[in-house]
């Protein structure tokens, strides 16, 4: 009989690692909380730096890993470890014996309501970067529909690199993200004059770069450092947003239509839930905390719990993916070894 | 009564003469030259004061129930006020006491000072009388009152819970030398009367105690060493009383007259601000009022510490304790002595050099947008209120809701109400912004100011002359629109937790008000420390040096303290509140005029 091994978390590291467990000869069980699998990224519209839609990456991770036993809006509500395996009690009623648990929670979104001089939920003309991404796929959004499009602003950091936020950890990924989406957005408002307020830009990836000498060359997208001080409306609903640029060393006040928060990514609340049924120790950046971090970033410190994905720290969707194979390979010799 | 020794002289009292020479005429040196380092108008009112009768019966009233009978600590815990009340009361009594017996039985040495504090030595009872008696009596009755109290400070010392406090001050070297003193002094009073009892008469404590000297120690032997060590007791306690803190005592009894003559800090270490550091008896009643003093490293930082380190002219220390406090306000008010600690750090912050000195006499209010012309109320929404826009948000949704015709100065840019300069001790820049803001203002023509913020409000009260025009704050101003039926908001079930703001609550005295426009819209709970003793959300501009990490721990210690009762959210009406306690709070916390901007939908 196939051995079982459970996955806490049905986005795209939950179902690489699944796909990759079943080839080894597994049998995989995705615990998912919510109504669907491939978790943010298929609320994504498309990924940098090939534009490539994130539907496509998800439907091939779907397809790869349909032989798995996949519970939507389950979670698991307690686990014991008993003689080397761990019997997992699950929230349909479910209980499960298997060897090894593979946890790839992932993130959760900051939430921009904390950073309220940027107004979000406040002023009508304010979204996040989620949002935003939302729209692109087509769901209506009346912050932009119908809405005269003259000037865009992006505010990144918001909730990440931020001590007064509780959040002092880089999201890694946000920074490209703007780049990504302002040139989107170009293309949809070839007239529209977008603005990106950084503190710094950290494009590390391949061709992020690239993407971003793009924007400004070929999109004439304006890259502003220095952070947004505050936001406020006008009569007609229209942003009035304070910044400084330090290169020139002045204040400037923009007015703008529309302005897109970059919110950073969090270990979720519910981690803590699966957290403390498996007892396992967080980072003191909130996430989980892998036995190494340099060479046993998908090890915890308890025997046959592993981690894939963005449960151990802010990471890009090639990063969760080669993450969640090599989870798949350590919990092979894990499993081979018992 | 009559005389024993005829001289009516024993060298034994010459250290009890060297030490009230000594403290005598440091305590007249140190009076005169505080009082001529007054500026001259707060000297003459100093002594103007003397002159109204009303001021001069306040001085005695305040005198007698804050030095001698400790009023306020009987308020505070009952214990800790008889301790405090046995020893000085009692003491001031066997003073006057001995008088009243020198002045009966031997008017002619009325003018020997040390005739009462040792008249047992110098006489010899003749016949009894019932005059005799009764004062035998009393004497022996306030002393075993100023025992009982010495017994409590010994149990004190060990055990400060007992008597309400959880953490109480290190004493310094001196400080040290005055308490064992202190202590002695009294049972060495005792001794030294009962070994003599048998010859001047006694009570009920000195006569048993003779009886049974004489069975096993002999009284005639022990007699003038007990004398000798009583007298030495109280010299060295009058010499250390200047470096100690017991020259609280003495510092008081002016403190009060210059309190009452309306006196305000001026210097940073002289005139009132010196009276008041030497008034401070080092109780460390502030050091468990103080928020910071959640986390145990930070007690040092208090006020009975800074008001050491000033004596010591420690200016590291000074500069340290003064520039970390929030200035919440909170240790003054338990304070019993009414030390002005936040006005005495602002002070100590004015005292510095800075290497810039920034000059906004010549700033242009040309750039910044004023509001159209012929509106009734102006809203100042202040910098804090710009970063927590929901405060202004909804309080332009009352003034449209209540059709009040309002004009938002700050809408659009500003200028800071020169607050925060002035907690960090640069008064002339904030002079400069008020002027600036005045002109500013008054070109708008409106009738009535409404701030959201108490740190503006604070400044607005205190420093600022717009003549004819009111100044409000949003609590105060919304609780009115209630009041006179121009909104009408509907009650929600919901449980309301009210944090009182410092600079709204101890810095200008609004309590009620919140309350009862919180009571309108839901229902009010009170939070474990409420009114004058509500903690400081940790988020107060008043520091210059506590890091935002360090801040962390006293907002949740505020936060714990606010929701003792589980209210469903917590209000407060500052901004700066607010936005701190947003960051940590585990319930919704909102700002009143949201609260009621929702009732009104």
């Amino acid at each position: 009989m196939k051995q079982n091994v459970v996955i806490i978390g049905g986005g795209i590291a939950g179902l690489e690692a699944a796909s990759q467990l079943l080839t080894l000869g597994y049998s995989p069980i995705i615990v998912e909380k919510s109504e669907r699998l491939g978790g943010h990224v298929a609320s994504w519209h498309k990924l940098f730096p090939d534009m490539k839609p994130a539907s496509e990456v998800v439907a091939e991770l779907v397809r790869k890993s349909a032989d798995a036993n996949i519970f939507l809006e389950t979670e698991v509500e307690s686990a014991n470890l008993l003689r080397g395996s761990y019997i997992v009690n699950l929230s349909n009623g479910v209980t499960v014996r298997t060897g090894a648990v593979l946890i790839t929670t992932g993130f959760e979104l900051f939430d921009a309501h904390r950073k309220e001089e940027y107004g979000y939920g406040i002023y009508d003309q304010v979204m996040t970067n989620s949002d935003l991404e939302g729209w692109f796929n087509g769901n209506p959004d009346k912050r932009i529909d119908g809405q005269d499009m003259n000037r865009i602003g992006f505010v990144h950091c918001v909730g990440s690199r931020d001590v007064k936020a509780g959040n002092s950890q880089c999201s890694k990924v946000c920074c490209v993200t703007a780049v990504k989406q302002a040139t989107e957005l170009k293309e949809r408002f070839t007239q529209a004059e977008i603005y990106c307020f950084y503190m710094d830009l950290r494009l590390f990836g391949k061709k992020y770069e690239d993407f971003y000498i793009n924007a400004q060359r070929d999109y004439g997208i304006h890259f502003i450092r220095g952070r947004v001080s505050e936001v406020s409306e006008n009569i007609d609903g229209r942003l009035i947003v304070k910044a400084e640029d330090t290169l020139s060393g002045k204040p400037v006040k923009v007015t703008m239509d529309l302005l897109v928060l970059m919110s950073g990514m969090l270990c979720g609340k519910d981690c803590r839930r699966t957290a403390s049924a498996f007892r396992l120790e967080t980072d003191s950046d909130g996430f989980f905390k892998s036995r190494d971090n340099i060479t046993g970033i998908t090890e915890s410190g308890r025997p046959g719990v592993f981690y894939a994905g963005a449960c151990t720290g802010t990471k890009t969707v090639p990063e969760t993916i080669s993450e969640a194979r090599s989870a798949a390979l350590a919990i092979h010799n894990y499993l081979k070894d018992a | 009564m009559t005389e024993r020794i005829a001289s009516g002289f024993h060298p034994f009292v010459i250290p009890f003469l060297l030490g009230m020479a000594f403290v005598l005429g440091w305590c007249l040196v140190a009076g005169v030259r505080v009082i001529f380092q007054l500026s001259r108008e707060d000297r003459l009112r100093f002594f103007k004061s003397f002159l109204n009768p009303g001021i001069l019966l306040k001085d005695i009233r305040d005198i007698f129930l804050d030095c001698l009978l400790h009023v306020k600590l009987w308020k505070r815990n009952p214990l800790l006020g008889y301790m405090h009340s046995s020893i000085a009361f009692g003491w001031f009594m066997l003073i006057v006491l001995g008088h009243l017996e020198v002045m009966f039985f031997l008017p002619d040495r009325l003018s020997t000072p040390y005739y009462p504090i040792f008249f047992n030595y110098f006489v010899a009872e003749g016949e009894q009388t019932i005059g005799g008696k009764l004062f035998l009596f009393l004497m022996d009755f306030f002393l075993l009152v100023v025992l009982s109290g010495i017994v409590l400070a010994m149990v004190k010392r060990v055990h400060s819970r007992f008597f309400g406090m959880r953490r109480t001050t290190r004493l310094s070297f001196t400080d040290s030398i005055g308490l064992y003193s202190l202590w002695a002094i009294f049972p060495l009073r005792l001794l030294a009367e009962g070994f003599t009892a048998h010859i001047s008469g006694g009570s009920f404590l000195t006569i048993p105690l003779n009886w049974v000297a004489r069975a096993f120690l002999g009284n005639e032997l022990n007699m003038l060493p007990t004398w000798w060590a009583y007298s030495i007791a109280l010299c060295i306690f009058m010499c250390v009383l200047p470096f100690s803190r017991y020259m609280h005592i003495p510092a008081e009894m002016l403190l009060i007259p210059m309190r009452n003559a309306g006196l305000k800090v001026r210097y940073a270490r002289k005139g009132l601000a010196k009276v008041m550091v030497y008034s401070c008896p080092g109780c460390g009643v502030c050091i468990d009022a103080c928020p910071m003093s959640v986390k145990k490293a930070n007690t040092r930082d208090t006020t009975v510490y800074l008001n050491r380190q000033i004596r010591r002219g420690n200016e590291k220390r000074i500069e340290e304790i003064s520039d970390k406090c929030l200035l919440c306000g909170k240790c003054s008010t338990v304070c019993q002595i009414g030390i002005d600690a936040p006005m005495i750090r602002i002070a100590q912050r004015s005292h510095r050099k800075y290497g810039l000195d920034q000059d906004y006499s010549d700033l242009s209010l040309d750039r910044i947008p004023k509001p159209e012309p012929g509106g009734k109320v102006l809203y100042f929404a202040g910098c804090m209120t710009q970063l927590t826009p929901r405060i202004s948000k909804s309080m332009e949704s009352i003034f449209r809701k209540a059709g009040i015709d309002y004009r938002f100065l700050d809408k659009d840019g500003g200028l800071c109400c020169g607050r925060p300069l002035m907690t960090a001790g640069r008064i002339e820049q904030a002079k400069q912004l008020i002027a600036k803001n005045t002109e500013l203002i008054l070109s708008s023509g409106c009738d009535t100011l409404v701030l959201s913020c108490p740190i503006c409000w604070k400044i607005f009260r205190e420093r600022y002359d717009l003549g004819g025009m009111r100044v409000v704050h949003h609590s105060v101003y919304l609780e009115e629109l209630i009041e006179n039926g121009l909104i009408r908001p509907s009650r929600v079930v919901e449980t309301v937790a009210y944090h009182d703001p410092c600079e709204l609550g101890r810095g200008t005295g609004i309590y009620e008000e919140p309350r009862r426009l919180i009571s309108n819209v839901a229902t009010l709970v009170e939070a474990g420390k409420h009114h004058e003793g509500s903690i400081c959300c940790g988020g107060s501009i008043g520091s210059l040096s506590l890091g935002f990490s360090q801040r962390e721990e006293l907002t949740r210690n505020a936060l714990k303290n606010l929701t003792v009762a589980s209210p469903r959210s917590i209000a407060t009406a500052c901004p700066l509140c607010l936005a701190t306690f947003s960051r940590y709070s585990d319930r919704p916390v909102q700002d009143l005029a949201e609260l009621v901007d929702r009732s009104l939908e």
